[in-house]
């Protein structure tokens, strides 16, 4: 397929959407009239990794304003002791159990933004993810996902099938929609399944006759797309893989699905955007200070996050990871022990392109007078000016009012996350 | 085009003579042999349709017995006996519980949370989306492994049930009322939505499933109007003394009882009032209009949702403890007047003003066509065709909602049998699964491992999280990822591999060394006929070498279910 019948597609494609006919069926159409480019040989496209941090983290165990007095007054049996905290800036610290990300911290390519959430007030996990992965809070009925709306919108890079991955057995929200976007639980056992080589690799060649020469529509192009994709999977060799410079991901799904997402990037496979998914932060009951139940997340987390950076070395440059939570929780501890459901948080930005060393955001502080409703912490940076501050300076996104709907992210509201 | 119109003008005085006299013989419908399908091709096509696709012979017994009357059949499913299916649910334990013990349960199992919470073992909240990372207490254990059952019974009964149209409609009214079993007490309040407001009234009336959705805990709480309040109101326990503390639905909300000491019952008190609903919540109500009834371009405004979610404050849900039922709070409820729609509902009317609201809404042609192009989109056409729409409207005028009259003028009209509406669809992933299994002839276990299967393709059942249910667009579900899966389950499947399910091949093909009587019965059995010659060409070649007659059967089944004509209806 030559470039110029891939740009007169492309421009049929956006003709259709200039005309206002572009029912999903016809956008999935002119998506999968691409055909794929041989891999990319440039390996020097920004990628974008989300990591949800699912059930709300409490944004101020994780990087802590221990310059404040009122924090230690709220929580006389949680607070971290500023005396253990990883000091950042004087007044903000991150938990002891992410001293793993200091390094990145120092060399600039971490980054905090504080005080960041949704503009709506529920305190439901459910809703909140919801409208934090539809990119729309208060309205329910949306149904894509904003990262799939920004492939929708931005289809400079769509060549490959794995442009847009979700780490773990389903899609998720923020992955739903139009634009083709793959979910792997497990990228070595993405594929046909036999129990040797040969009978596999027969069993593909079979199935990719069969649809090659039988199947009309969607599943024709689909279907090549997925032979296409196992292909150039099978040639990145993901059975083989070794983190590079003695990266030591901690164990469980967390880590797994971050090496997995190394592995793609590093496989130069056209990996834009990669999705993963954490859980185990709701903690209302025994939360812990510098060590205890959050303790144990955030170092599974801080891990992850270092040896990934460590994993992909100079890769980092063109890298960048978001993280997200639907919540933050409560200023004061409750009478368990831990928190209940807040409102602001705190994301963490990590890598080459990122204006790191820095605690983004403005800072409402923890004064009564300042809070949310009375009891949490204000959000000062509305979730989407972060996000759509990164896929503008980062991935290089020319329409975000196409991507978050209703909402005009203004880039004198940028948090700064991304270097200008 | 002439014989379009004459075939409409047809249909039409067949459904009026059919609504006249409903159980009259079914050899009155004149259309019934439309051009260009033989008996076998209208069989095989009802069956992808109205059925969840055909076990081995039943085309041929559903053709031989005349296609109409097998649908006026389907349309009367009470008269259908269905002891298997029945048989097989009785051993399913979700069966045994009401709501009131599965409400029982779900207290015992977030009080057993919390206790565990308090040493020290942590675990994500059971209204957390994500799967829980920790087995949790036998309570909690109990509460997952009834959920599975709840999804594993869909199954069961759309593989084997008799009443298959009846199945295939409840599948609908569940995505169009649909609710997210992962939303906190869904998971205990969706067992009885399903079983007891959804699955009686899926050929009834529309009006009346609509009613019984919204007083429904599963829809109430999914949609947060449980806690829509008139603003400034306060319930009774907030305004006495001294009652006993007790745990309500979720976390965070207002708590219904205080310690019998003053001064912590004051703070409690407190705390109970800055948690309290503030006013009304719109979510059900902009739901409700959008989705439930008259569409997004039904002619609402937002000043309407506010009406809406004014009439139905009050509409709640009682304690787990008193069984989780529907309550109506009239102390919640906002007794001004109200317009909708520029209907005016006058001041003083409490639940009764609800039910009105609820009543006028079925009746309104914004919701017949928006409920009847759904219809048509699930069974005709993604794109469902006008006349289709029509026809389904018409129906529903005449028969106040019927939702049995309505789908039996949809399967009438000529658009349910217009050549390019023949296969014109790709199979959901329930679809998939469910027709493959009935294809083999296979009998799934009570476990929840062929749901899992489902789940694994992209569609987990009840825990669709948006309210629009799962989509009816082949977009939806045709990704290189979801088809690569779909052909690792026919493989495995044909290879009696595929775990929580028997097959029976020997119902499909004999095991023969003939690559090409096996490769016949294969194409009849499988695709009924439909099989394209690249397919048959493929599996020849893949036969080629195959010294076992099993495993070639296995082989040639699992390409047949995993390729390109089974992935549609």
């Amino acid at each position: 397929m030559s470039v110029s019948r891939r740009v007169f597609v492309k421009s049929g494609g956006l003709a259709l959407v200039s005309l206002g006919l572009d029912p999903l069926f016809l956008a999935r159409a002119a998506f999968a009239s691409y055909r794929p480019l041989p891999p990319p040989t440039a390996s020097d496209r920004p990628i974008l990794v989300c990591l949800f941090q699912r059930g709300a983290v409490d944004g101020l165990n994780m990087v802590v304003p221990h310059g404040e007095s009122l924090y230690y007054r709220e929580r006389p049996r949680i607070a971290v002791p500023a005396s253990e905290v990883v000091d950042l800036d004087g007044h903000f610290g991150l938990h002891p159990r992410l001293a793993a990300l200091k390094p990145l911290w120092d060399n600039k390519s971490l980054g905090v933004i504080h005080a960041v959430g949704s503009p709506d007030s529920t305190r439901s996990h459910f809703d909140a993810q919801d409208y934090m992965e539809s990119g729309t809070p208060g309205a329910k009925s949306t149904t894509d996902g904003w990262l799939n709306r920004y492939c929708q919108h931005d289809r400079e890079h769509d060549d490959t099938p794995f442009r847009a991955v979700a780490f773990g057995p389903q899609l998720p929200r923020i992955l739903a929609g139009s634009a083709p976007s793959l979910a792997i639980d497990d990228l070595q056992a993405f594929g046909l399944r036999a129990p040797q080589e040969a009978a596999r690799d027969r069993l593909t060649r079979a199935f990719e006759e069969l649809y090659a020469g039988s199947a009309t529509g969607l599943l024709s192009s689909s279907s090549q797309e997925a032979f296409e994709a196992v292909q150039l999977l099978q040639q990145a060799n993901p059975t083989q893989y070794r983190p590079d410079h003695d990266a030591d991901y901690p164990r469980g799904r967390l880590g797994r699905s971050l090496q997995q997402i190394a592995q793609l990037i590093k496989g130069n496979l056209g990996l834009q955007l990669a999705f993963a998914d954490v859980t185990g932060w709701d903690t209302h009951v025994n939360q812990g200070a510098s060590e205890g139940q959050l303790a144990a997340r955030l170092a599974e987390l801080g891990q992850g996050l270092a040896a990934f950076a460590q994993d992909l070395g100079e890769r980092l440059r063109d890298v960048v990871v978001l993280t997200m939570s639907e919540f933050g929780r409560t200023i004061r501890e409750n009478g368990n022990i831990g928190t209940d459901h807040g409102h602001a948080t705190a994301m963490l930005v990590m890598g080459g392109p990122v204006n790191g060393g820095r605690v983004l955001g403005r800072w409402p502080g923890l004064d009564p007078a300042s809070r949310f409703e009375g009891r949490d912490l204000a959000v000062t940076t509305d979730f989407r000016d972060l996000f759509g501050e990164v896929l503008a300076r980062h991935l290089g996104a020319t329409d975000l009012s196409a991507v978050f709907p209703g909402f005009t992210p203004d880039p004198t509201r940028f948090p700064g996350a991304i270097r200008g | 085009m002439q014989n379009r119109v004459l075939a409409r003008l047809l249909t039409l005085a067949a459904a009026v003579a059919s609504v006249a006299a409903p159980q009259s013989a079914p050899h009155r419908s004149a259309l019934r042999q439309l051009p260009a399908l033989t008996p076998h091709d209208s069989a095989l096509h009802a069956l992808d349709r109205l059925a969840y696709g055909p076990r081995p012979g039943e085309v041929d017994a559903v053709a031989a017995g005349g296609v109409m009357n097998w649908i006026d059949r389907q349309l009367s499913p009470d008269q259908l006996d269905d002891r298997l299916v029945a048989e097989r649910a009785a051993t399913f334990r979700i069966l045994r519980y009401d709501s009131g013990d599965l409400a029982r349960l779900y207290a015992a199992a977030s009080e057993e949370r919390r206790e565990r919470q308090r040493q020290g073992a942590g675990q994500p909240a059971m209204d957390s989306l994500a799967p829980p990372a920790d087995l949790g207490g036998k309570e909690a254990q109990m509460g997952r492994r009834l959920a599975g059952e709840v999804e594993q019974l869909a199954v069961v009964r759309a593989a084997l049930s008799r009443r298959q149209l009846y199945e295939v409609m409840v599948d609908f009214w569940v995505n169009h009322f649909n609710v997210f079993f992962g939303k906190g007490a869904d998971r205990v309040l969706a067992p009885s939505y399903i079983e007891e407001t959804l699955r009686p009234r899926a050929l009834g009336k529309f009006a009346d499933l609509l009613i019984a959705a919204a007083r429904s805990p599963a829809m109430l709480f999914y949609l947060d109007n449980w806690q829509s309040v008139a603003p400034g109101s306060m319930p009774p326990a907030l305004t006495r003394p001294r009652l006993q503390a007790r745990p309500w639905f979720g976390r965070g909300r207002y708590v219904p009882g205080f310690s019998q000491e003053p001064a912590r019952a004051d703070s409690q008190r407190r705390r109970a009032l800055e948690r309290m609903p503030k006013g009304i919540n719109e979510n059900y109500a902009r739901e409700l209009l959008e989705l439930h009834t008259l569409g997004v371009d039904g002619g609402y405004t937002q000043q309407d949702v506010i009406e809406v979610a004014r009439i139905l404050t009050g509409w709640s849900i009682k304690r787990p403890q008193q069984g989780g039922g529907f309550e109506f709070h009239d102390w919640a409820h906002d007794y001004g007047e109200k317009t909708v729609l520029g209907v005016r509902f006058p001041a003083g009317h409490g639940m009764d003003e609800g039910v009105r609201l609820l009543k006028l809404l079925a009746s309104l042609p914004a919701t017949m066509h928006h409920v009847s192009r759904k219809l048509c989109q699930r069974l005709v056409n993604d794109e469902p065709p006008d006349g289709c729409v029509d026809d389904a409207v018409a129906a529903w005028k005449r028969s106040s909602g019927d939702i049995r009259e309505v789908v039996r003028a949809i399967v009438r009209g000529p658009d349910f049998w217009a050549p390019q509406n023949i296969g014109a669809k790709v199979k959901t992933p329930l679809e998939f699964v469910v027709s493959a299994v009935r294809a083999v002839g296979g009998d799934p276990d009570t476990t929840p491992r062929l749901a899992q299967v489902v789940a694994r393709l992209g569609q987990p059942l009840y825990r669709h999280v948006a309210p629009d249910g799962y989509p009816e667009r082949e977009e939806a579900w045709v990704n290189s990822g979801a088809l690569l899966d779909r052909m690792n389950v026919a493989v495995a499947l044909a290879a009696g591999r595929l775990p929580g399910v028997t097959v029976a091949l020997d119902s499909v093909a004999l095991a023969t060394g003939d690559a090409e009587r096996l490769i016949a019965a294969v194409n009849d059995g499988i695709l009924g006929g439909t099989m394209s010659d690249n397919t048959r060409r493929v599996i020849r070649d893949e036969l080629a070498d195959a010294r076992d007659p099993v495993a070639a059967r296995a082989l040639a089944v699992g390409l047949a279910l995993g390729g390109p004509e089974f992935q549609r209806q």
